[in-house]
């Protein structure tokens, strides 16, 4: 009857595929995720129909308010589904029984980190395929209406006009502003589930994580004072320092804003700033796969 | 505090030594490129509200600007002028690389807040009526040249601006000058250069300028052969009395 | 094999020491503890509440981390990962993921300890057949009676076929029939050559069951040993007649005033309330 197992495997994809999986099927379980989402996909939805402005308008509108409530229900998604992932585990004590099995802390944190990332990357791609509709159906709109308004003007008029709708609807440069979005949400998965390593209660982890987000916004001000001037008193200078070393500029990753006021972010730009967010992720995933470690359960 | 506790904090301030210049130095690329303009002051703080201003703060800045911009345009319906430009300059501190905002605030000012100012039936005084439109006219002016500022590498101000000299403060040195600056911008569409040079040539003392950019025109190919080049050209020959030996050979109108 | 030598369980000087957030005091939930578990054999950790075996499980597993001493699985370090390959668990009042069904829950522990494919759903279907869920498998287990859940617990233990089985209180909070087919269950591991070391209130059953005991108290070990030897009376004798006439017994009373051996007691033996209470739920085989 005893035989023997496969032999142990250091790191194996397969057991952090099998935690990544259940942990998206524990997070898609949640009717508070469905609340969200669909109020986000109902605000970008709507924006498709405001019709008093100049099609201009309409369209920085729409595009505003899609990536605002993108932004800000894929942040929130990260936040929550990850500060109740672990603590859960760990209340019902279904934590004792995975760890008691040959699965090393580090495939098990990251498994739940891959499921969290999941969710946040099918929520965006749900978001997006919402946000291009609405931008289709308010670009279809639009034409109709040029062509209702211009149908006596000459040819060549018209084409200009409908051009000038098009280059207004859909630009390839609103691709990188949503990946930035995702970006961020995964820094702060990752930021997260740091912070639920030793948050003594879920409610802690999403109020630090929040505040981090507030001051992550305003850390560049902090920062460039600090590296900026000389002569500011010692005591001024650490705090302003600390501020700088512990928070992630996070305003480096709000690009949406100017993307859709026209800007397009150039490649090399946007790999460095993707190469930064990267860089967080994992080093907030690597600092609480170490207080991991040594957490007694 | 535990010991792993330290050790965890200690990775984080190392990490935070390695990346604070890699931010600096990407927020500068990111500056360069136009990113992140926008002023976020205290005064603004005191405009827009507390909540607000955390919220633009925390990443929500075009919103924001969006439901101010919304709010200008009701109160431009109930005719509030006042507000309409307190409300756009808020817009426009928000999202500064926004062309369109600032596109429409100066809009707004120099053609529709000048006019309902010329006709103020609550105003008998038409001298006053008068300088309050002049007043919109520069308000409409600042705006663009504001505007212009922020986004230097965009054509479509410096031809609102240009328009302003042009149609209300009757300015074609000036508008000549910022027409130029437009065509030398990256997108500026052709007829950029043309609207320079139309109003270089009725700039008193630039005419001789205006006739040679319009020739370089004429010569540069059959496209650039417009009546109204042709026309001024003609204007510019008699008025210049270039002689007869220099004088191109130009197609009737 | 040389692993017959290598004891199933070592635990050698254990002690574990909690610190209490925000004071100054420390509990100490273990302390110098040393025990063998052979391969084969039973073993059942016995103590009142609070006495420390969950402690020493938890340490067994590498969930908690001794403050001194070391514990080892089949020779291996409690701390690499490794050592778990060869030992299942189950922790007292488990909880496994509500959403999942009986089989799902087989198929996750199965994965993540390496299973997969044909062979996964082989061994999924031959625990349940084996813990009697069959009937469950597809039910959530958010629907599952306590006693469900604790076979769920016990089949989750068994899915990579270990060696060893740790288990804590495997019988808490289930119905005397239930606990007697764990009972069982135990046995039948034992029969196969599997090593348990379990810890449970219900005294009864530990005597049925196990071969070795342990009494820890206040964290120390204060009696180990076979079970026998610990728990037999060695210079009385218990005789149980039955239809024995009141003539019968005043003979054999008579017989032992008569010799230096002294009655102490003479009464009708009651049956057990747990018998009893099979008999009239009528779970008695
Ligand atoms: N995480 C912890 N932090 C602090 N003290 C703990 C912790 N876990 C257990 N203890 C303490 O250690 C001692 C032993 O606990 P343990 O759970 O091992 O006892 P037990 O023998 O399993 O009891 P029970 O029969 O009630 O299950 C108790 O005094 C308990 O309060
Ligand atoms: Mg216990």
């Amino acid at each position: 009857m005893i035989t023997t197992p496969p032999k142990h495997r250091a790191f194996s994809p397969w057991r952090i595929h099998a935690i990544a999986s259940n942990a998206l099927l524990e997070l898609a379980r949640l009717k508070v995720f469905y609340f969200l989402l669909l109020f986000a996909l109902l605000i970008i939805g709507s924006s498709a129909f405001m019709m008093e402005f100049p099609f201009h308008e309409q369209f920085q509108v729409l595009k505003d308010l899609s990536l605002g409530a993108m932004s800000i229900f894929t942040w929130l998604l990260a936040v929550l589904a990850t500060a109740m992932i672990l603590p859960k585990d760990i209340e019902d004590r279904t934590l004792y029984t995975i760890l008691a099995k040959p699965v090393p802390r580090v495939e098990y944190l990251l498994g739940k980190l891959l499921g969290v990332l999941w969710l946040l990357l099918l929520s965006t791609v749900l978001m997006s395929a919402m946000f291009a509709l609405a931008l289709a159906t308010k670009e279809h709109l639009v034409v109709a209406q040029t062509m209702r308004e211009m149908a006596h003007a000459p040819q060549e008029q018209l084409q200009a006009a409908l051009r000038d709708v098009h280059e207004h609807a859909f630009t390839s440069s609103l691709v990188p502003g949503v990946l930035s979005i995702y970006l961020k949400a995964a820094i702060f998965a990752s930021l997260t589930l740091l912070l639920s390593t030793f948050a003594t209660s879920s409610i802690f982890t999403i109020i630090v994580s929040f505040v981090i987000y507030f001051i992550g916004h305003v850390q560049h001000i902090a920062r460039e004072e600090w590296l900026g001037s000389a002569h500011p008193m010692a005591m001024k200078k650490v705090f302003l320092a600390l501020v700088a070393l512990l928070f992630p500029d996070l305003q480096l990753f709000n690009l949406v804003d100017d993307i859709v006021a026209g800007n397009a972010i150039q490649m090399a730009l946007f790999v460095k700033t993707v190469g930064l967010g990267c860089a967080y992720t994992f080093v907030y995933a690597f600092v609480a796969y170490v207080i991991f470690a040594y957490k007694e359960l | 505090m535990k010991k792993v506790h330290l050790i965890a904090l200690l990775i984080v301030l190392g990490f935070g030594a390695a990346k604070a210049p890699v931010e600096q130095r990407l927020t500068g690329e990111h500056r360069a490129a136009f990113f992140h303009g926008a002023k976020l002051s205290l005064d603004l703080r005191q405009q827009i509200g507390q909540m607000a201003f955390l919220a633009a703060l925390s990443g929500f800045r075009s919103v924001v600007a969006d439901l101010l911009f919304i709010q200008a345009h009701t109160a431009w319906e109930h005719v509030e002028w006042g507000r309409v430009a307190l409300l756009l300059n808020q817009v426009t501190a928000l999202e500064p690389r926004n062309v369109l905002y600032w596109d429409t605030a100066a809009w707004h000012m120099a053609w529709n807040a000048s006019v309902a100012a010329r006709y103020d039936k609550k105003e008998p005084r038409e001298a006053l009526r008068i300088k309050r439109e002049r007043e919109y006219f520069h308000v409409g002016a600042d705006f663009a040249a504001r505007g212009i500022q922020n986004n230097p590498d965009r054509y479509n101000l410096y031809e609102r601006l240009g328009m302003i000299y042009r149609d209300k403060l009757g300015d074609h040195c000036k508008a000549a000058d910022v027409f130029e600056r437009g065509a030398h911008t990256v997108k500026a569409p052709d007829y950029e250069k043309r609207l320079a040079v139309y109003e270089l040539a009725q700039c008193p003392g630039r005419e001789r300028e205006a006739y040679a950019r319009f020739r370089e025109l004429y010569e540069s190919g059959e496209h650039e052969r417009l009546p109204s080049v042709i026309k001024w050209l003609g204007i510019l020959q008699e008025k210049l009395n270039i002689p007869a030996s220099e004088r191109l050979n130009l197609p009737p109108n | 094999m040389a692993d017959s030598l290598v004891p199933a369980i070592s635990i050698r000087n254990l002690t574990k020491v909690y610190p209490i957030p925000f004071k100054r005091e420390r509990v100490v939930a273990v302390r110098n503890l040393s025990l063998h578990v052979e391969p084969g054999q039973v073993y059942g950790l016995l103590g009142p509440n609070g006495s420390g075996k969950s402690t020493t499980m938890k340490i067994i597993l590498g969930l908690v981390s001794p403050t001194e001493g070391t514990t080892t699985i089949f020779g291996r370090d409690s701390s690499e990962v490794e050592s778990r390959e060869q030992v299942g668990f189950l922790p007292e009042n488990p909880y496994f993921y509500k959403f999942l069904t009986g089989e799902e829950t087989l198929f996750f522990y199965g994965k993540i300890c390496g299973l997969r494919g044909a062979k996964l759903r082989e061994r999924t279907r031959e625990l349940l057949a084996l813990v009697g869920l069959e009937g469950a498998r597809d039910r959530r287990l958010g629907g599952y009676s306590k006693g469900m859940l604790q076979r769920i617990g016990l089949a989750q233990a068994l899915v990579q076929e270990p060696r060893l089985l740790v288990l804590d209180e495997p019988t808490a909070g289930v119905d005397p029939a239930g606990s007697r087919e764990i009972r069982d269950l135990i046995l039948n591991f034992k029969t196969r050559g599997i090593t348990v070391m379990l810890c449970s209130h219900l005294l009864e059953q530990v005597q049925e069951i196990c071969d070795r005991i342990g009494i820890l108290h206040q964290g120390k070990l204060v009696r180990e040993g076979r079970l026998e030897e610990l728990i037999s009376i060695e210079n009385q004798t218990e005789l149980i007649l039955e239809n024995a006439s009141p003539d019968l017994l005043r003979q054999i009373g008579a017989l032992v005033s008569g010799s230096d051996a002294k009655l102490i007691a003479q009464h009708q033996p009651q049956r057990t309330l747990e018998r009893f209470f099979l008999e009239v739920t009528g779970k008695e085989k």
